[in-house]
């Protein structure tokens, strides 16, 4: 166990928006705080790597920024979720939920021999 | 769809770079803070809790530098810098890039300028609807391989083809009709054709209306469409004029329909009168020209087919005519004619051109890089790849290229326009001959690919280079290393060969003009005008009223001031026999199965040979005693003479000849005059027989067409002018049409081998420029390298005349080795130019010799120069300068 996985990228990606959807509009640090916290610590998140992620999918149109006001009364770039990126968190997601569950099937235990 | 969002993005991001530098400087310097922020919350130290978060985050830079790599477009921003560097380092060196850019600009403006022509003639669809389904239609027999059609061809095919949506004739008339009431009488270039015609070539005038079919039937209304030029010059542009008459010929002819301006079909043709045809009574003559536009789906085969049919019931229909099939060809093939060899061969010559320039550029480029060898040493230590480096070098290369291109592009449109006045009459299609889309992209891939091929040459060699030996030894040396010289030798050697190429063809073309200039015509020139008279048949009908107009008119001319002599013909020389004809010597039988032979014969005055100054050889010339109807005389030259009565004297002798002479008449021999050509300056002498024009086999119908020539010292110009106002004093309809002097004939007869001498003359004095520089370059480059090494030869006591002979000898060997190779390609592809030469054989000694010495003695006096500075070499400066 010991050692912490690394993300990425299209998996980062998806781990945005599923942030962004649960929490709302939210700054580059607190998505990264949030996807390390969400993963009980076993990820280890590069904050730097989040940013070019947030631009491309800025570029890509599925979310977008703003600058505001954070809870310290600190200037910062928010994030939320637009209308393309909530279809594509659910695309992606119910994908993802699909190669995991047909991984899952060839790694369960004991079924081949059969 | 999202990718293309991104894409223009990102694209959009190299505009406003330096807001979006803020805002990310911003972003980064807000996230620290709110990480310190919560590091000091759990207790961190300020200075501990700052290294956190930096640590968690990766690094400002780093995560600046990939933010800007997913931002804009890297790949596009490094292009950007690549082309400003280039920018500057070209701007540097002025000397070189001015060489390079002008290089190039000379090798693709003649490129571009020939490719318009190949493409304007060649290349580009005909001007008209759906221009693959125009083919035009032949009969291919016994007698002939690509023969017009006569009447009763046309017709039955008109009227039972099935292959075709239309299909119409053209009558040929090389010389238009009289146009009366307008002014003066003048002669305006027409064609008469059926009322198909426009709806073959798929055109609708833009004013009025094409033909009607009942107009094409015999007894129909006279209709006649007319250019938009004419249409402007003589009917004042008035839209009214559609729907009035004019007379032409002497017929009045409604003017039906304006053509669009851009219409054109042939040489200059300003009226299309409409063509009816008789039924007819026989087959011959075969004088139509047919066009047709296939229907949708048929092939050339099948129609030819269908239309040998037809032709087959017309030979079984007129038993005695030659049992022909029908041919069916594209209308395109017809229009460019045999140009397209002699333009393809043009387009190689220019093609070498072009390469000997690009390998001139890549030797300046090798030069210039091999001074900048330690720069790329620099560049590689810093950690530039060898691929980036290749890229930087590509980059410069492409920037001259396109330099060169658009200077060229500049150079090509006053090339296509020096061209197409060169070209009168030479080229078909001459109206579609422009710079266009087609030609700009062609310009814009061959600047591309000469770029990437003479950027590759020192790219691939410098950077290839390991640093740390260059950064030791310091560019000069390295530079001067023997792969370098081998490399900048064999560009020299290549220049070479491909300059002695296109040099032996421009010798051979230039030869072959010169030749034909020589050519004796057989007759004398100086002095003598030409002018073209037609007389209308309908006020001209019989012969006593034809004569009486060639007499009086000709008695006229006589007395005038100045004239010496004046006569009429038929056809002119050097090159327009207008008519052959069959013929049969007495007691000779024909040879079973082969036709009679068919030679020139010319209707002429009785004063022509005096005219003209054809010698007398035996017997005698034409005089008025011959008029009388029962008599029917002949002059041959001696050609015909030597071929056809070898062993016999042809005076006295009696043939008959052919098609037109349906009573079967003897005609005596009387005379044997001197050879003219008639077939132009480059033909064998041909036979030719002379006849009376008043011989009353052929006056009134063959003569009413006739060529005037008078001989006089005046200006051509007085004698325009006395034969006009002679003409217009007995008939004040006519008019005097291609007046030309008999010298304009001459020269305008070699017209194409003038221009392919011409063109190909510049290709081969731009190839020996450019092979003069390149190893003048060469040369130079190498002296200024070893100057080192000469000092201390001239140190250790060498001759100064050793130095000169060495390095004399040195470029004389790269040229002599290039000139070699250039002798095997040239013999190779000389045979190319066969067709296109006289009086020199392809493969001429004589003109390779002088090629050679010529290449050989540009090559020593480029060598010299450079040579001589290395005499001067001060071995004390020399041995310091290292």
């Amino acid at each position: 166990m010991g050692e912490r996985a690394d993300v990425w990228q299209g998996t980062l990606a998806l781990m945005v928006l599923k942030t962004l959807q649960a929490l709302g509009p939210l700054h580059g640090y607190g998505i990264a705080r949030r996807i390390e916290q969400t993963s009980g610590d076993l990820l280890a998140v590069n904050y730097g790597t989040l940013y070019p992620a947030l631009l491309k999918l800025e570029q890509e149109g599925y979310i977008s920024s703003e600058w505001g006001t954070s809870d310290n009364n600190r200037k910062a770039k928010y994030y939320k979720l637009t209308r393309a990126g909530r279809k594509q968190l659910d695309k992606e997601a119910r994908e993802w939920e699909q190669t995991t569950e047909i991984l899952a099937r060839f790694l369960a235990p004991g079924k081949e021999s059969a | 769809m999202r990718q293309a969002r991104s894409w223009v993005l990102r694209l959009g991001e190299l505009f406003r770079k330096e807001r979006r530098e803020k805002d990310l400087a911003a972003e980064i310097e807000s996230h620290l803070q709110m990480h310190i922020e919560d590091n000091l919350r759990t207790g961190m130290s300020p200075e501990i809790a700052r290294r956190e978060a930096l640590t968690k985050l990766g690094g400002i830079e780093q995560t600046k530098e990939n933010y800007r790599d997913r931002r804009g477009l890297p790949q596009l921003e490094t292009i950007l810098q690549d082309l400003r560097y280039a920018g500057r380092m070209l701007g540097k060196s002025p000397g070189f890039t001015t060489a390079a850019v002008l290089t190039l600009a000379l090798g693709i403006g003649a490129n571009t300028a020939i490719f318009s022509v190949v493409n304007g003639v060649m290349l580009k669809p005909l001007p008209y609807r759906q221009p693959e389904r125009l083919v035009s239609l032949f009969l291919h027999g016994r007698e002939t391989d690509r023969g017009v059609m006569g009447a009763a061809d046309f017709m039955a095919l008109d009227e039972r083809q099935g292959a075709f949506e239309h299909v119409a004739a053209i009558s040929p008339s090389t010389i238009g009709l009289t146009l009366t009431g307008l002014g003066s009488p003048q002669m305006i270039p027409g064609t008469s054709v059926t009322s198909d015609f426009f709806s073959v070539l798929g055109v609708q005038p833009v004013l009025g209306r094409a033909f009607r079919p009942q107009e094409g039937k015999p007894g129909g209304s006279l209709s006649v469409v007319v250019s938009h030029h004419f249409w402007e010059q003589f009917l004042r542009a008035d839209p009214a004029a559609v729907g009035s008459s004019i007379k032409l010929d002497g017929k009045s002819y409604s003017v039906i329909g304006v053509l669009p301006l851009d219409f054109h079909f042939g040489p200059h043709n300003e009226l299309w009168p409409i063509l009816q045809l008789q039924p007819a009574k026989q087959r011959p003559p075969y004088w139509l020209l047919t066009v047709g536009r296939l229907k949708p789906g048929i092939s050339e085969t099948q129609a030819a087919a269908d239309a040998s049919l037809i032709a087959k019931q017309v030979h079984q229909q007129f038993p005695l005519s030659d049992d022909s099939s029908i041919i069916v060809v594209p209308l395109k093939d017809l229009m460019v004619g045999d140009t397209g060899e002699a333009l393809l061969i043009l387009l190689a010559a220019v093609g070498f051109v072009l390469l000997i320039a690009v390998v001139n550029v890549a030797n300046l480029h090798l030069s210039r890089s091999g001074s900048r060898i330690h720069e790329f040493a620099i560049r590689s230590a810093l950690g530039a790849g060898r691929r980036r480096l290749i890229c930087q070098l590509l980059t410069e290369s492409l920037v001259l290229a396109v330099l060169g291109g658009l200077l060229g592009l500049a150079l090509a449109y006053g090339g296509v326009r020096t061209i197409l006045a060169l070209s009168q009459d030479v080229l078909p299609r001459m109206e579609e001959i422009t710079v266009d889309g087609r030609v700009l992209s062609f310009t814009a891939t061959i600047a591309i690919v000469t770029g990437i091929v003479f950027g590759l040459v020192p790219a691939v060699r410098f950077s290839g280079l390991p640093a740390g030996r260059s950064l030791k030894e310091r560019s000069r040396t390295a530079a001067s290393g023997r792969s370098a010289s081998r490399l900048h030798g064999a560009l020299v050697v290549a220049e070479f060969s491909l300059a002695l190429v296109v040099l032996t063809g421009a010798g051979l073309l230039i030869r072959t003009l010169s030749q034909l200039q020589s050519v004796n015509p057989g007759f004398n020139s100086s002095h003598v005008v030409t002018a073209l008279l037609t007389l209308p048949r309908e006020r001209y009908a019989n012969a006593p009223q034809v004569t009486s107009f060639y007499q009086q008119l000709l008695g006229r001319v006589k007395n005038s001031p100045g004239v010496e002599a004046a006569s009429i013909t038929m056809s002119l020389p050097p090159n327009l026999l207008e008519l052959t004809n069959p013929f049969h010597a007495e007691g000779k039988p024909d040879t079973p199965g082969q036709p009679a032979p068919a030679i020139g014969e010319i209707p002429v005055g009785t004063d022509y040979f005096a005219t003209l100054g054809i010698p007398l050889f035996r017997g005698r010339l034409f005089s008025d005693q011959d008029r009388s109807p029962a008599t029917h005389v002949l002059v041959i030259n001696e050609n015909m003479a030597r071929q056809y009565f070898p062993d016999q004297d042809p005076l006295g002798t009696r043939v008959q000849t052919g098609e037109y002479n349906p009573k079967g008449e003897w005609y005596t021999i009387v005379g044997v005059v001197g050879n003219v050509k008639y077939q132009g300056l480059g033909e064998k002498d041909q036979p030719t027989m002379y006849v009376p024009y008043f011989d009353s086999g052929w006056c009134p119908w063959f003569v009413r067409e006739m060529y005037v020539v008078v001989r006089s010292a005046s200006a051509p110009e007085k004698v325009v002018s006395v034969l006009q106002s002679a003409a217009l004093s007995l008939d004040n309809q006519l008019a005097i049409a291609h007046v030309r002097t008999m010298d304009q004939l001459l020269y305008e007869s070699v017209a194409g081998s003038r221009f392919r001498a011409v063109l190909f003359g510049v290709f081969a004095a731009l190839a020996l420029v450019l092979a003069m520089i390149g190893i003048y370059g060469v040369m130079a480059y190498s002296v200024s390298q070893r100057t080192h090494e000469i000092g201390i030869r001239i140190a250790l006591g060498a001759h100064r005349t050793n130095i000169l002979q060495t390095i004399l000898r040195e470029g004389a060997s790269l040229a002599l080795l290039g000139v070699a190779i250039g002798f095997v390609v040239a013999l190779a592809l000389s045979r190319t130019l066969a067709g296109l030469l006289f009086g020199v054989q392809a493969t001429d000694a004589m003109t390779l010799a002088l090629v050679a010495a010529l290449l050989l003695g540009v090559a020593l006096a480029a060598c010299y120069l450079p040579a001589r500075r290395a005499t001067r070499v001060d071995p004390m400066v020399a041995l310091r300068y290292e």
